[in-house]
């Protein structure tokens, strides 16, 4: 090489290709990511995720505080609740099994029901005297802080397993998961808020809807839990059914359904609830459909789905659409002023859809925390 | 980016059953709908608390 006669554009190959210095500066990142790519993304993403999974591990401590705090300085209870409320916490649920999927709604019902009854019971043990408002009160609370110390686990498993098998695909699933994870999270973190002061949540709209007609009128126990009563309307007998409010309860609306339909065999069921909106659709808007609206795990739906069926009632729905955390959390102002609106669709629909001497069932779906009847 | 998280309260709507006058007050432990709270000033109807809500507070 001639150094007397020194040329950049020959050093870096700007006017020749088989310039060996630029072919090196080429091939040597893409060796390294062809070799090591996996890893770097992995390094990327784990900083962002391990930041959310110390947020979830706030949040989940964060609500465990919570509630503890408030049994202990409002329900003052017997002795120390913190070591048996650490054990309700960790309790687990193991559904029942389902390669043999026939019959399986009767199990998963059974298995939801003995837990329910028993975190009663436990919380009854903590408290020598405690109002039926304050175990609902309670059992919802232990509900947001076992479902939040369960995100964190499973998140936390899924990225340790990550990184300790240092593979890079295995955290695409958590990572495309997590803003989901941490939108129900914060959406559960700000319900205990609601519940401790028996705020009305959003997805209280369908028992403040039939909770108001049913003012005036005589309340009877259908099921545990759950309220029914009957209105003459526009020569039209109505039924009306919700959880018994103000508890911090759904109720048990497939037994009361399953209990008046078998008594007094109405010719529709009309129901009315609050649904999940998608992006984009605004919130608190009115909606009508056919078939049964109701959450949850699926077992009541299928329960009412059942009886309706059988006794060939037709079954509409008109939902209030908002978002999961409007759906937990105090009700907003928006879905408050909806309700007078959703109650003028209920009697629109059912005098399109009825005669005269025909009856129908009303049903309010919904946790009915704050809303009385 | 900079976004602030969105200061909230919670409000109770008392209405009377009888004149339909309404107002507004801050929500109190042991508020829950339709609850009948007192007599109505002007013409002693029942009040009912009709709404409760959470509002943004304005800045």
């Amino acid at each position: 090489m001639d150094f007397a006669n020194f040329d950049i554009d020959q050093i870096f190959g700007l006017g020749d290709d088989t310039n060996p210095l630029l072919w090196l500066i080429w091939i040597i990142p893409i060796v390294i990511f062809m070799f090591y790519g996996q890893r770097i993304q992995l390094q990327i993403t784990s900083g962002d995720i391990k930041k959310n999974i110390e947020k979830l591990k706030h949040l989940k401590e964060e609500s465990r505080k919570e509630l503890i705090d408030y049994i202990k300085k409002e329900l003052k209870p017997k002795t120390d609740p913190t070591e048996k409320l650490d054990r309700f916490i960790s309790y687990f649920t193991i559904m029942p099994v389902d390669m043999d999927p026939n019959g399986i709604i009767p199990k998963v019902r059974h298995i939801m029901r003995s837990r329910e009854e028993y975190t009663r019971s436990q919380v009854k043990t903590i408290f020598s005297d405690i109002e039926t408002l304050e175990i609902t009160k309670v059992q919802n609370l232990l509900e947001v802080a076992t479902t939040l110390q369960l995100l964190y686990k499973i998140v936390n498993h899924l990225f340790l397993t990550a990184k300790k098998q240092n593979n890079y695909p295995l955290i695409l699933p958590l990572q495309m998961m997590l803003p989901f994870i941490m939108e129900e999270a914060d959406a559960l973190k700000e319900a205990i808020s609601a519940l401790k002061h028996g705020q009305p949540i959003g997805d209280g709209i369908g028992p403040m809807v039939v909770g108001k007609i049913m003012l005036g009128t005589e309340k009877q126990k259908v099921a545990f839990e759950t309220v029914w009563s009957q209105k003459e309307y526009e020569g039209r007998k109505l039924y009306l059914l919700k959880a018994e409010g103000p508890l911090a309860t759904v109720g048990r609306p497939g037994d009361g359904v399953e209990h008046i339909v078998s008594q007094y065999k109405p010719d529709t069921i009309i129901m009315i609830d609050a649904a999940v909106k998608l992006e984009g659709e605004d919130s608190a808007t009115v909606a009508q459909g056919f078939g049964a609206a109701i959450g949850g795990i699926g077992t009541d739906r299928f329960q009412i789905e059942e009886i309706a069926t059988k006794n060939n009632i037709p079954i509409f729905a008109i939902v209030v659409k908002q978002s999961i955390k409007e759906a937990i959390t105090t009700m907003t102002k928006e879905i408050a002023d909806k309700a007078d609106e959703t109650r003028s669709q209920l009697y629109e629909m059912i005098a399109e859809n009825t005669k005269p001497g025909q009856s129908i069932l009303v049903v309010g779906v919904g946790n009915t925390l704050g809303v009385s009847q | 980016m900079f976004s602030k998280k969105e200061e909230k309260t919670t409000y109770t709507v008392e209405k009377c059953v009888s004149c339909n006058n309404m107002t507004k007050r801050k929500f109190k432990t042991g508020d829950f709908l339709f609850k009948e709270t007192s007599e109505c000033a002007s013409c002693k109807g029942k009040i009912m608390i009709e709404k409760i809500f959470a509002e943004a507070i304005k800045a």
